[in-house]
C-alpha cells in the first residue's frame, strides 16, 4: 500500500503533463475545423509526399543520391549532438577535453574532405 | 580526471600511427592526380609497409618489456595477451594485403580505399583487443565492423559481393545492437563500463539473486553479439553467404583477424571480467560450441563451392575454439591461443589455394574444377592436400595439435560429452576435407590446368604448407610464448 | 651337393619366372630342364653313395624361428628315405621338364609353366629333406600352391579354375589336420624336429611296453580329457597327421580333387598328381613311422582307408571314359596300396611301391599325354581306337607302363605290388584289418588289370572312332617327348628287379638303417617271405584274369560292355558318378556353407552391420547435412530470425538453469 501511494505521488506530475498535452493537441486538431478559412483547389487537396506521387507503387525507383545526402546529413547531425554536451560541460572537461574534441572534429573533417573530393556532394 | 601528457600516449603509439598513416594514404589517394593503377600500387605499398611497421613495433615493445600499462582510466589496456593477439591480427592483415596484390592489379578490386579500409579495420581490431572499457570496446568493434561491411561489398559491380555486404551489414547491425543492449544491461546492473570495476562488482553478487540475473542477461546479449563475429552457430547464418560473396582476401580477414579479435574479447570477458560467473557463461559457450561443431561439420558435406565449404569449416573451427574456452581453465586458454595461431596459418594456406584457383583469368570456386589437378599442378595439389589433412586434424600435421590441446583442456575440465562430440564431428569433417584430396588426386582430369599461379601466392602457400607440415617438429619456442602469455594473463 | 640339389630348382624357377622370354623363347625351358637334369644326376650319385653304405647326416642352412624352448631351423635331413624321394622327384621331374618342352611347345606361357614346375620341384625337395615338421609343412604348402597354380595353368578355362580351387580347398581340410597334428606334437614333445620326435617316441614305446619306469615330462600328456572322453594323445596326433596325408595323397573321403586335377596340362598330372606330390602323404607317414607304430588304432585306420581307397578307386576307374581320369583313379588306387602297406607296418614295402609306381605311372601319364597330343587334345577313349598302328612307339611305351601297373611278372610293379599284397596277407594273422586289406588289394589287382587293359584296348585296338579330320593330323610325338618315355619305360621294367633287394630283400636292414621304423617292419617282412604259394600267385592270377576279361569284353564282344551297363544300370551309374562322392559333398558341405556364407554376407554383413553401421551412419550424416543446408535459405529475415531464436533459447536456458 505504501509503495502504491508512493507511485501515485511520484507520477502525478506526469499525469498532469499528459492531460495538458492531450488537451492542447486536441484543441489544435479541432480549431482549424472551427476557425479556418476554406477555399480548396486540386493542388491543395493532393497529398504532399516529398516530391513523389503519393498514390503509386511504393517500391518505385528513385535516385540513390537521396540516400547519400541523407546519410551525410545524419553524420554531421550527430556531430552536433556530440558538440552540445561537450559545450555544456566545457569548463569541466578542461584542456584534455578540448583537444579531444578538436581531434574528433579533425577526423570528421578528413571524412568531409574525402567525400567532397569523391564528388559525393555534387548532384551530377 | 587525471592529467594526460603526450608521453603517456606512448603505449597507444602503434594504433595512432596506424590510423594517421591510413588517413594520410586516404588523403593522398583523394588528392593525387596519378593514374589509377599507379595510385593503387602506391596505396598498397604504403599499407603493407605500415602494417609491417606496426607489427615490428608491437613485437619490439613486447620484447623490450615496455608492456603492462593502462591508459585513459583503464579504457586502453596493453598487456602480453593483447600484444600476442595483436601480432596474430597484424599477421593476418599483412597477408590479407599481400594476397590482394594480384587481385588489386586486375580490374576485380581496384579501389585505392581497399588497403585503407583494411588498415582501419585492423586499427579497430587492435582497439578492441586492448580495450578495458565497454565504450572503447564498442567503438573499436564498430570501427572494425564498418570497415569490414564495406570490404565485403567492395566489388560494387558484382551482385554476389554487394549482396554479401548488405547481408553482413544488416545482420552485423543486429548483432551489434545485441552487444550494445548487453553492455547497457551490464552497465545498468553494475553502474560501470570499466572492466576491472565490473569484475570487482560482479564478484560481490551472489547467484541467483536479482542483480546477477540481470548481469547474466547482459552477458548473454554481449556473447551473442560476439558469437556473431566469430560465426558460432546459431549466429553463423551470414557466414556462408558472406564468405562466398566477399573477395577472397577479405574472406581470409573474416576467417582470421575478425574472429581472433572477437575471441580475444570473449577471453577477456570470460576469464578476466566475469570469472566468477563461470557456471553461467560456460553453459552458453558449451551450447555455442556444440552447435558450431555439429553444424560446421555436417553442413559442409553438401557444399560444392569451396568458399562456402571453408565457411562451414570455419564455423566448425570456431566450435573447437569455443570448446577450449568453455573449459575455463589455464589449459583451455593455452589450447585456444594455440588453436587460433595454427588456424591462422592453415587458413592462410587454404585461402591462397582458393586464390590460386583461376582459369582463363576468372576465379573458379566449384570443387569439381579441382578434379585431377594433381596431374597438372603437383606442387599445388600436394600443398593443398597437406593443408586439408592439417585442417582435418591428422597427425603429425599442425592441425592435429590444435585440436589436441583444446580436447586435452576439455577433458581436463571434465567436459567428456563435449569432447566426444568434438572428436566425432572432427571425423565427419574429415570426410569433406578428404573428399577434396580425393577429387584432386583420383578423379579424372577433365579440364585444363589452372592459370599460372603468381609467385606471391606460391610463396604464401609454401610458407603455410611448410609450417603445417613441419611445424610439429619445433613446438618449443611457440609453446613457451603461449604459456608465458597465458600465465601473465591469468 | 645336397644344398645344390634342393636349391637348383629354385634358381631355375626364379630365372624362368622373372626373365620370361628376355633371353630367347627357349631359355626358360632349357635352363630349368638342364638344372633339373643336373639335380637328378646329383641325386643318383647321392643315392648310390647311400646304397654303398652312407650314414645319415644333417645340413644346417639357417635358423628360422627361436621362441622360448621352441626352435625350428632350416635344416636338411639326409637319410635313405630322403634319398629315395630325392631320386624319384628329381628323375621324374627332369624327365617331365624335357617332355614338356615338346608337349607345351605351342603354349604362349611356357616360361610361367616351367617356373611353376621348377618351383614345385623345389618345394617337394624341401618337403622331403626337411628336418622338422614346420619345414615339412612349408614344403607341403609349397607343393600345394604349385599344384594349385599348375592345375589352373590354363586359367582361361573355367573348369581348370574350378578344379584348381577344389584341389586347394580339399587339401585345406587335410592340411588343417596336419597343422593340428604338428601342434599336438609340439605339445607332446615340446619340439617339432624329427630327432626329438623319434627319441620321444622311443621312450613312450618303452613306457608302453613297461621297459622303462622313467618319468618323462610329457607322460601326463599322454591322455587328453575331452568331454568326459579319454583320448590317447598319440592316436589323436597320428590320426590328425594322417588326415593331412589323406588330403595330399587323395585317400578315401578326401580323394575327390585328384580326378578333377586332370584339368591341368598332362606333364603336370604325371609329375605332381602321379609321381611326386601325391606321395607326400606316404612319405610323411613313413617318415614318422616311429610315432605311428605307437598307435595301433591309427595304423588300423590307415590300413582300412588305404585298402578301401585301393578298391574304390579301381572300381570307379572301370567305367571312366576320359583317358587321364582312368589313370588318375588308378593313381588313387595305387596310393591306397601304399597306405595299406604302411598300415600293416611294412613301411619299406610302401616306400618301394612309391618308388616303382612313380616311374611307371609317370610313364603312363606321359604316354597318355603323347596319345592326347597325337589326336589333337582329344581325351575321350570312346573317340579313339586302333591307334597302335599310327603311334607305335607310344603304344609300346603305354604297353610297358600297363605291364608294370598290372604287375606282369618281373616288371617293377610285379615286385612292389605283390609285396604289398603279401604283406597284408602276412598281417592278416594278427589283425582283421590286415585281412580286409588283403581282400581289397587282391580284388583291386583284378580290377586294375581290367581297367588298364580296357584303356589299352579302347585306345589302341579295335575299330577306330576317330573323325577323319583328326585322323589326318595323327602323328608320333617328337623325340624330346619320346626319350623321357623310353627312360621311364626302362625304369618301369627293371627298377623293381634291381632295387628289390634293397627295399624288401636281404639288404633291407643295411639299406634302410633307422630311417623308417624297423622292428615291426621286419616282422612283417619276415612273415612276407613265408606266405603260402597261392598268396604269391593271387595277384598274378588276378592280373591275368583281368586281362582276359578286358580282352573278351572290349575286343571280342565290343557291344557287351554297353549291354552290361544297361542291365546293371544302377551299379553302372554308381560307378560312373564315382560313388556319388562329389554330389554328397556338394549336398552336405558345399551347399550349407554357401548358404551360410550367403546368410552372413547378405543378412549379417550387408543388412545388419552395414545397414545399421557404416551405411546408416553415412546416410544419416547426409540427411543431417541436407537439413542444415535447408536452413541456409539466403533470406536475410530467416537469418535474423534464427539468430533471435538462438538468443531466446540461450536466455530461456539460463533462466531455467538459474531459477530452476
Amino acid at each position: 500500500m505504501m509503495s502504491y501511494s508512493y507511485l501515485l505521488t511520484e507520477y502525478f506530475p506526469l499525469v498532469i503533463f499528459i492531460s495538458i498535452a492531450g488537451v492542447i493537441g486536441l484543441m489544435l486538431l479541432v480549431a482549424p475545423f472551427v476557425f479556418s478559412y476554406r477555399r480548396p483547389d486540386t493542388e491543395k487537396l493532393s497529398a504532399y509526399e516529398c516530391g513523389f506521387d503519393a498514390f503509386s507503387d511504393s517500391r518505385m525507383k528513385f535516385d540513390i543520391r537521396f540516400y547519400l545526402v541523407s546519410i551525410l546529413f545524419i553524420i554531421f547531425d550527430l556531430e552536433v549532438a556530440f558538440l552540445f554536451p561537450w559545450a555544456a560541460a566545457f569548463e569541466d572537461v578542461g584542456l584534455f577535453g578540448f583537444w579531444s574534441m578538436i581531434l574528433f572534429l579533425c577526423i570528421l573533417t578528413v571524412g568531409f574532405i574525402y567525400e567532397w573530393k569523391k564528388g559525393a556532394l555534387e548532384w551530377d | 580526471m587525471s592529467k594526460v601528457t603526450l608521453s603517456d600516449l606512448l603505449p597507444l603509439l602503434p594504433e595512432i600511427i596506424l590510423i594517421i598513416g591510413a588517413i594520410l594514404i586516404l588523403m593522398y589517394g583523394v588528392f593525387s592526380s596519378r593514374e589509377k593503377a599507379r595510385l593503387n600500387e602506391i596505396a598498397m605499398g604504403f599499407s603493407l609497409a605500415l602494417i609491417l611497421l606496426i607489427f615490428s613495433m608491437t613485437i619490439l615493445s613486447w620484447s623490450s618489456g615496455s608492456i603492462e600499462s593502462e591508459l585513459f582510466d583503464g579504457a586502453f589496456v596493453l598487456d602480453m595477451f593483447s600484444s600476442f593477439v595483436k601480432c596474430l591480427i597484424l599477421f593476418s592483415s599483412f597477408f590479407c594485403l599481400l594476397m590482394s596484390v594480384d587481385l588489386f592489379k586486375s580490374e576485380e578490386l581496384s579501389n585505392f580505399e581497399y588497403p585503407v579500409l583494411i588498415l582501419f579495420s585492423t586499427a579497430g581490431m587492435m582497439m578492441v583487443v586492448s580495450s578495458g572499457n565497454f565504450i572503447s570496446l564498442y567503438m573499436g568493434m564498430e570501427i572494425q565492423s564498418l570497415s569490414l561491411y564495406i570490404l565485403a561489398s567492395i566489388q560494387r559491380e558484382s551482385l554476389r559481393s554487394t549482396e554479401a555486404g548488405l547481408k553482413y551489414f544488416v545482420l552485423g547491425a543486429l548483432a551489434s545492437g545485441m552487444s550494445l543492449y548487453g553492455i547497457s544491461l551490464i552497465y545498468g546492473f553494475t553502474g560501470s563500463t570499466n572492466f576491472s570495476a565490473i569484475s570487482r562488482l560482479a564478484s560481490e553478487f551472489h547467484a541467483p539473486d536479482e542483480a546477477s540475473l540481470g548481469l547474466v542477461f547482459g552477458l548473454i546479449f554481449l556473447l551473442a553479439g560476439l558469437a556473431f563475429k566469430i560465426s558460432a552457430a546459431p549466429f553463423h547464418m551470414w557466414t556462408p553467404d558472406v564468405y562466398m560473396g566477399a573477395p577472397t582476401p577479405v574472406t581470409f580477414l573474416f576467417a582470421t583477424a575478425s574472429k581472433i579479435t572477437s575471441i580475444a574479447v570473449l577471453i577477456r570477458l570470460t576469464m578476466s571480467v566475469f570469472p566468477v560467473m563461470i557456471l553461467q557463461w560456460q553453459q552458453i559457450l558449451i551450447f555455442l560450441s556444440l552447435c558450431s561443431m555439429i553444424l560446421g561439420s555436417f553442413s559442409a558435406i553438401g557444399q560444392n563451392n569451396i568458399k562456402r565449404l571453408v565457411a562451414y569449416s570455419s564455423i566448425g573451427h570456431a566450435g573447437f575454439i569455443l570448446l577450449g574456452l568453455s573449459a575455463g581453465s589455464q589449459a583451455g586458454l593455452i589450447g585456444v591461443l594455440v588453436y587460433m595461431s595454427i588456424y591462422t596459418f592453415m587458413a592462410l594456406g587454404i585461402f591462397s589455394c582458393i586464390l590460386a584457383m583461376r582459369r582463363g583469368g576468372e576465379a573458379v570456386e566449384s570443387i569439381n574444377t579441382l578434379s585431377g589437378i594433381a596431374k597438372h599442378e603437383p606442387m599445388f595439389a600436394f600443398l593443398f592436400a597437406t593443408l586439408l589433412f592439417s585442417l582435418a586434424g591428422i597427425p603429425p600435421l599442425l592441425g592435429f595439435f590444435a585440436k589436441f590441446y583444446v580436447l586435452l583442456a576439455a577433458v581436463g575440465s571434465h567436459l567428456y560429452g563435449l569432447a566426444l562430440v568434438a572428436v566425432l564431428s572432427s571425423v565427419v569433417s574429415a570426410f569433406y576435407y578428404l573428399r577434396i584430396v580425393k577429387i584432386m588426386y583420383f578423379d579424372e582430369a577433365n579440364q585444363e590446368s589452372f592459370d599460372p599461379i603468381s609467385s606471391i601466392i606460391h610463396v604464401i602457400l609454401l610458407i603455410s604448407g611448410g609450417i603445417s607440415l613441419f611445424g610439429f617438429a619445433f613446438p618449443r619456442p611457440f609453446m613457451y610464448i603461449v604459456k608465458t602469455v597465458v600465465l601473465s594473463f591469468l | 651337393m645336397i644344398s645344390l640339389i634342393v636349391f637348383l630348382p629354385l634358381i631355375g624357377a626364379l630365372f624362368a619366372g622373372f626373365s620370361g622370354e628376355r633371353f630367347g623363347k627357349e631359355a626358360p625351358e632349357i635352363v630349368t630342364s638342364s638344372l633339373l637334369t643336373l639335380t637328378a644326376f646329383l641325386s643318383w650319385i647321392v643315392f648310390f653313395k647311400f646304397a654303398a653304405g652312407g650314414e645319415p647326416f644333417l645340413i644346417f642352412i639357417a635358423s628360422w624361428i627361436t621362441s622360448g624352448t621352441f626352435q625350428a631351423d632350416w635344416m636338411l635331413r639326409i637319410d635313405i628315405l630322403t634319398v629315395i624321394m630325392l631320386v624319384v622327384v628329381t628323375t621324374v621331374s627332369s624327365l617331365v621338364h624335357w617332355y614338356s618342352i615338346g608337349y607345351m611347345h605351342t603354349d604362349p606361357h611356357r616360361s610361367r609353366f616351367f617356373s611353376y614346375l621348377s618351383f614345385f620341384t623345389f618345394a617337394m625337395l624341401i618337403l622331403v629333406t626337411s628336418d622338422n615338421l614346420l619345414q615339412m609343412f612349408f614344403g607341403w604348402e609349397g607343393v600345394g600352391l604349385a599344384s594349385y597354380l599348375l592345375i589352373g595353368f590354363w586359367y582361361q578355362r573355367p573348369r581348370a579354375n574350378a578344379a584348381a580351387m577344389k584341389a586347394f580347398l580339399v587339401n585345406r581340410v587335410g592340411d588343417f589336420g596336419f597343422a593340428l597334428g604338428i601342434l599336438g606334437i609340439f605339445v607332446l614333445f615340446g619340439a617339432v624336429d624329427f630327432e626329438s620326435i623319434f627319441n620321444g617316441s622311443r621312450s613312450i614305446g618303452n613306457f608302453f611296453e613297461g621297459k622303462s619306469q622313467e618319468i618323462l615330462p610329457f607322460y601326463d600328456l599322454l591322455h587328453i580329457d575331452f568331454l568326459f572322453w579319454k583320448i590317447d594323445t598319440v592316436t589323436l596326433i597320428c590320426l590328425l597327421l594322417f588326415m593331412g596325408a589323406m588330403g595330399k595323397s587323395a585317400q578315401f573321403f578326401l580323394h575327390t580333387w585328384l580326378p578333377d586335377a586332370m584339368e591341368g596340362p598332362t606333364p603336370v598330372s604325371a609329375l605332381i598328381h602321379a609321381a611326386t606330390m601325391v606321395t607326400a602323404g606316404i612319405f610323411m607317414v613313413a617318415r614318422l613311422s616311429p610315432l605311428f607304430v605307437l598307435s595301433p588304432f591309427a595304423m588300423t585306420v590307415i590300413t582300412v582307408i588305404g585298402a578301401t581307397t585301393a578298391f574304390f578307386a579301381a572300381t570307379v576307374a572301370l567305367v571312366q571314359n576320359d583317358i587321364k581320369r582312368v589313370i588318375a583313379y588308378s593313381t588313387c588306387s595305387q596310393l591306397g596300396y601304399m597306405f595299406a602297406a604302411l598300415g600293416v607296418g611294412a613301411f619299406s614295402v610302401g616306400v618301394f611301391h612309391l618308388f616303382t609306381h612313380a616311374f611307371f605311372k609317370a610313364l603312363l601319364f606321359l604316354g597318355a599325354g603323347s596319345v592326347i597330343h597325337a589326336v589333337s587334345e582329344e581325351q575321350d577313349m570312346n573317340k579313339m581306337g586302333g591307334l597302335c598302328s599310327y603311334i607305335p612307339k607310344t603304344y609300346l611305351m603305354m604297353l610297358i607302363g600297363t605291364f608294370a601297373l598290372t604287375g606282369f611278372p618281373l616288371t617293377s610293379g610285379y615286385f612292389s605290388k605283390d609285396a604289398i599284397i603279401e604283406a597284408t596277407y602276412a598281417a592278416s594273422f594278427h589283425s582283421s584289418a590286415g585281412f580286409y586289406a588283403f581282400l581289397m588289394t587282391s580284388m583291386a589287382a583284378l580290377l586294375t588289370s581290367f581297367y588298364s587293359w580296357r584303356l589299352i584296348f579302347l585306345t589302341f585296338h579295335g575299330t577306330s572312332h576317330i573323325s577323319s579330320e583328326i585322323k589326318e593330323h595323327i602323328h608320333e610325338s617328337p623325340m624330346i617327348m619320346l626319350v623321357p618315355l623310353f627312360i621311364l619305360a626302362f625304369a618301369s621294367l627293371f627298377f623293381g628287379f634291381i632295387f628289390k633287394s634293397f627295399f624288401i630283400g636281404k639288404n633291407y636292414d643295411h639299406f634302410f638303417g633307422n630311417s623308417v621304423f624297423p622292428s615291426s617292419g621286419t616282422a612283417v617282412l619276415d612273415a612276407m617271405h613265408h606266405v603260402p604259394f597261392w598268396v604269391i600267385w593271387t595277384p598274378t592270377l588276378a592280373m591275368i584274369s583281368g586281362f582276359i576279361f578286358a580282352l573278351l569284353l572290349y575286343l571280342k564282344w565290343p557291344n557287351f560292355p554297353s549291354r552290361l551297363a544297361e542291365q546293371n544300370i544302377f551299379l553302372y551309374k554308381f560307378l560312373l558318378n564315382k560313388w556319388y562322392f562329389d554330389d554328397l559333398y556338394h549336398f552336405f558341405f558345399v551347399r550349407p556353407i554357401i548358404w551360410l556364407g550367403n546368410f552372413f554376407w547378405k543378412r549379417g554383413d550387408t543388412f545388419l552391420i552395414d545397414g545399421f553401421g557404416p551405411d546408416a551412419v553415412a546416410a544419416r550424416t547426409l540427411d543431417l547435412s541436407r537439413i542444415f543446408s535447408r536452413f541456409q535459405t539466403g533470406y536475410l529475415y530467416h537469418y535474423a530470425f534464427i539468430m533471435l531464436i538462438g538468443l531466446t533459447f540461450l536466455m530461456t536456458f539460463c533462466i531455467w538453469r538459474i531459477l530452476g
